[in-house]
């Protein structure tokens, strides 16, 4: 007995010295300075999430590579395919992050000793089904959504004696908007007609260009409601013809020279930071008409597999996509709507907000973001986009039909990807 | 040990060939072999023989492309020219006082980066509110431009950079505005070789400005009128920065101002087709040297 | 010598001051249609955000600089990258006016086995569209270990065709007599190069000292792949940073812009008026 008991109390001593020595080596591991690096487009709030962070990680250093959108994801795909220096997180926008998905080159996430889909009960839904290949590996974590709404110019529409409530249609839409243009010199009812088509296009399937069998399924009423829709706005001379992101688009989003501009929420922080500020009160947002719910944007993080800070990376994105505090901060500083399901049910959420006129906005685009199915992706989706908008500015800058431009588009992008 | 004579010129242009062959040729035999592949960068390459070459071939935004670039590179060719050798005339032969000042002005947007000349003329074209439609605003206030404008059916605003009729001639107004100067100091040195006493005589044969600049300064200027050009097709053949700042990757509205170089770039980086566009670019090299060789044959007999 | 005016001596004084004018009229219309864009360049840099988006757009200067400045400084270490620019440019122009000048005196001034061909072959390189080439010479940088340095920005340019060219047109204006002679009195052949056809070639050295600065200063896509971090960014990828910025600060923007013009103004005014403008028909004559 006493020996035994010297023995246990031996093998005790061992397996807490062990323990200690374990605790203590990790302890010396969480000691070391790492710093990884983070490649994104936006950093709007990005320096407060990083303070957060680091109060959490202050040994995690976190260095910024800022890039415009484009390049962003242009490089990166240079640097996979070359095998270069990569970020050790780099964040994915939603219309890139299924053609990144699909090359490998991203760790699956799903996979110890991440556990990325342990969070999927606590996430909204739809991104992961964007961000899973199709052999199910989590190639990022979102980290950011975007419900798709209206932003409105409310005294724009109580000068024309327009309740927003009578707006049900697209063509309700179109009939005030002509309302609108009529009552004065440059007055449309949106600044560029893309983002009608956008809005159609969106908010109105599970697929996006490809069905679940991987089918093209651009040439259909879907497709050709929207083209159809933008066409007859451009007709009636009912959009600024502008691009948006232009000089030209603020201007007019600024002097309230468009009734109404569709977007991801995320926008509502662009024009009360910079691009509209004083326009603030003036402002209500409103979801798709006909029902149509979509998403407009939102972000991901992946680990690229050369990453030499996988471990610190990961703690990087866990603490991004799951942390409560960071989303509320993001959210708050640049609207970029929180993943984290429970959030929504935060008495904040019903906060009126001064820039919409005291409007609850962040309720309608809780409604918006539960209502958004899960989206089927294809590795072809950012090619196909290109190819879309291109069919879009022939329908309306050329001569050709909706019906026609959809049947050549699918005819060149069959003959490209059935290679 | 001395060098002979024999074997220096070989030593002295060796390190072209040597820093070619390392960073220049590798690269460009690597494209060459990719062109026989299906390759997106990460799975694992494809050999498909020449299907790159047949695709591009037939691909008709291949053909767009190869008309978009032609006629920008006209458009901009051209006028460059003329505007530069009559320019480098009139300084060279000192018929003006500020020389110096004129040669660095003119100078001033080639040495400019293209990122920030594609922001500054981004807000000059803007539609409906940029400077170069306001000004258009006023011409036609004005009560007889005004009319004329109006009789060419010219309205405002102008979409520079968004009707598909506007964009090439406003990507060519771009870099007319940029390759000018540049052009200016090309011929500036080449008139430097004109030696005065041929001038000279001229002038006391009682040969008048006109005469002198066609019967004396072009036929001399012609070696360097060569060499410019040339550079001017080859370059303009591969136009890339500017248009893609001004327009995006797919060129603006109905790809009206997506070049080749750009396809090419949209098709290896943007699409990761890497292998067909491995086969754009040595098809544009093809049109680059059949486009060197017309203007060889065409300028040799011409001028 | 003294310049005499060509402008036709039989015409009467009336003609002259005419002519004048209306030279004076076209090239002061071209020097307003080239420096508008400049001109507005600073307007927009003293102008603060909404005052840019405003219409009628501004068309004088405001008083923001100082607070785009401010907002330049805060978001980039705008100096070092100056710096940076300044260290890539001119070590690579120092490099490339080497080779090629050595490359052009082969050219121009030796008879040799298979000249023609290998400059022929010289030429047909710079009809190859280097973009393609990206991917496989990225691979090459990563593998030398060169990411994040200045190196693939300096060395690869070296020895470029369009150089050696330039050097060779320039150099065929130098009489052989001139080598010949120093050859009799047992100069060696690389001290002639030194000696006799660098000084020579100035002219054509300046106008390639100043191409290969520009080149490099605005050398853009190569930069942006090898460069990480913001402490080795030269001028144009801080630029194409700032531009990224979703907010378009375009005052910021264009202070920079500014700012990045400035020092190669500087180079070219005092390159031109050294090699280009110091021209004498003497130099050139021999």
């Amino acid at each position: 007995m006493k020996r035994k008991s010297i023995f246990s109390l031996v093998v005790m001593a061992a397996v807490i010295g062990v323990l200690l020595f374990s605790a203590s080596a990790s302890v010396m591991a969480q000691d070391e300075e790492v710093t990884i690096t983070v490649g994104t487009w936006a950093d709007e709030s990005f320096e407060a999430a990083v303070e957060l962070f680091n109060d959490k990680y202050p040994n995690i250093n976190v260095e910024l590579q800022l890039a415009a959108i484009e390049d962003h994801h242009d490089n990166l795909l240079t640097r996979l395919a070359a095998g270069g220096e990569v970020p050790d997180v780099a964040y994915l926008e939603d219309q890139y992050i299924s053609t990144l998905a699909a090359r490998g080159g991203f760790v699956d996430l799903s996979q110890e000793p991440y556990n990325g889909d342990q969070y999927k009960d606590k996430l909204v839904g739809y991104p992961f089904a964007q961000a899973t290949t199709q052999d199910g590996q989590l190639v990022a974590m979102p980290t950011d959504v975007a419900p798709g709404t209206i932003f409105y110019r409310h005294d724009r529409l109580e000068e024309l004696g327009v309740d927003i409530e009578d707006i049900k249609t697209f063509e309700d839409w179109i009939e005030v908007g002509k309302k609108f243009t009529e009552s004065g010199e440059n007055r449309w009812l949106i600044g560029d007609v893309a983002n009608i088509y956008t809005m159609m296009v969106n908010g109105s399937s599970t697929d996006r260009f490809f069905n679940e069998n991987g089918e093209l399924v651009i040439n259909s009423p879907r497709f050709l409601k929207a083209f159809r829709t933008a066409k007859e706005v451009r007709d009636m001379g009912l959009d600024a013809e502008i691009s948006e992101w232009t000089n030209e688009w603020f201007t007019v989003l600024r002097e309230g020279q468009v009734l109404m501009q569709p977007s991801g929420a995320w926008l509502g922080g662009h024009l009360k930071e910079w691009i509209a500020p004083e326009t603030a009160g003036k402002w209500r947002v409103t979801s798709f008409p006909e029902g149509y719910d979509g998403p407009w944007g939102g972000s991901f993080a992946g680990i690229p597999k050369s990453s030499d800070n996988k471990e610190a990376a990961w703690k990087f994105i866990e603490f991004m996509a799951t942390d409560r505090a960071v989303q509320w901060s993001n959210f708050r500083i640049a609207d970029m709507f929180p993943t984290i399901e429970d959030l929504y049910d935060h008495e904040a959420f019903a906060e009126e907000i001064d820039f919409y006129g005291g409007q609850k906005a962040r309720l309608v685009w809780k409604e918006t973001i539960l209502n958004i199915p899960a989206i089927n992706t294809n590795q072809h989706d950012s090619f196909v986009m290109d190819m879309m908008g291109n069919a879009l500015g022939e329908v309306l800058e050329g001569n050709k039909t909706p019906e026609e431009a959809l049947n050549e588009t699918e005819t060149l992008i069959e003959r490209r990807i059935r290679r | 040990m001395r060098l002979k004579k024999k074997h220096a010129p070989y030593v002295f242009i060796s390190p072209f060939f040597i820093l070619f062959f390392i960073f220049g040729a590798f690269p460009i035999l690597f494209s060459l072999y990719l062109s026989f592949f299906r390759w997106d960068g990460m799975s694992a390459m494809r050999f498909v023989g020449i299907e790159n070459y047949q695709f591009v071939l037939t691909d008709p935004w291949f053909w767009q492309s190869i008309f978009n670039t032609l006629s920008i590179a006209i458009m901009t060719t051209i006028p460059q020219h003329v505007f530069a050798i009559g320019f480098a005339f009139i300084l060279h032969r000192g018929m003006v006082k500020f020389k110096e000042f004129f040669r660095t002005a003119y100078f001033l947007p080639y040495i400019t980066a293209p990122v920030a000349v594609a922001m500054i003329f981004t807000t000059l074209f803007g539609s409906p509110f940029g400077i170069l439609n306001a000004t258009l605003n006023g011409l036609l206030s004005l009560p007889l431009i005004g009319n004329l404008l109006e009789l060419l059916n010219i309205s405002s605003p102008i979409r520079w950079l968004s009707d598909p009729n506007f964009i090439r001639p406003s990507v060519a107004a771009l870099l007319t505005w940029r390759f000018t100067g540049w052009n200016i100091i090309i011929y500036y040195a080449g008139l430097q070789k004109i030696s005065n006493g041929i001038y000279e005589a001229a002038s006391i044969d009682g040969a008048s400005t006109r005469q002198t600049f066609f019967k004396i300064t072009l036929p001399l200027l012609r070696p360097i009128m060569f060499f410019a050009m040339l550079m001017s097709i080859i370059g303009n053949m591969q136009i890339f920065d500017e248009p893609i700042i001004l327009l995006g990757a797919m060129g603006g509205t109905n790809r009206a101002g997506l070049t080749t170089a750009m396809y090419l770039y949209q098709t290896a980086f943007g699409w990761t087709e890497f292998g067909t566009g491995s086969a754009i670019a040595y098809v544009l090299c093809v049109f680059i040297v059949i486009a060197s060789i017309i203007f060889n044959k065409y300028f040799r007999r011409e001028i | 010598m003294k310049k005499k005016n060509y402008a036709g001596q039989s015409s009467g004084k009336f003609m002259k001051l005419f002519k004048k004018i209306l030279l004076y009229t076209v090239l002061l219309f071209g020097v307003l249609a080239t420096l508008f864009p400049f001109f507005y360049m600073i307007v927009l840099a003293t102008r603060g955000r909404s005052e840019i988006f405003s219409y009628p757009p501004p068309l004088w200067f405001g008083d923001s600089l100082a607070e785009n400045y401010n907002s330049l400084m805060a978001s980039l270490p705008f100096y070092k990258n100056i710096l940076n620019s300044l260290i890539v440019s001119t070590s690579a122009t120092v490099l490339t006016l080497f080779f090629c000048a050595l490359g052009g005196y082969g050219f121009a001034k030796y008879e040799f086995k298979g000249k023609n061909k290998l400059f022929f072959l010289m030429l047909s390189t710079m009809m190859i569209p280097m973009l393609l080439g990206v991917i496989p010479w990225y691979i090459m940088m990563t593998e030398f270990g060169w990411l994040n340095s200045f190196k693939p920005l300096i060395i690869p340019g070296a020895a470029n065709a369009f150089g050696i060219f330039l050097m060779t047109q320039f150099m065929e204006d130098i009489p052989d007599e001139l080598m010949e002679a120093a050859r009799i009195d047992g100069a060696g052949e690389f001290e002639m190069f030194y000696k006799i056809v660098l000084p020579l070639s100035l002219p054509g050295l300046g106008t390639l000292a100043i191409l290969t600065f520009l080149g490099s200063w605005n050398n853009y896509m190569q930069a942006l792949l090898v460069l990480e971090s913001e402490a080795k960014y030269t001028i144009p990828v801080a630029l194409s940073m700032l531009r990224g910025k979703v907010d378009q600060n375009w005052g910021a923007q264009m202070v920079g812009t500014a700012m990045g013009i400035a020092p190669i103004i500087g180079v070219f005014m005092l390159a031109s008026k050294q090699f280009i403008a110091g021209i004498t028909e003497g130099s050139i004559k021999g």
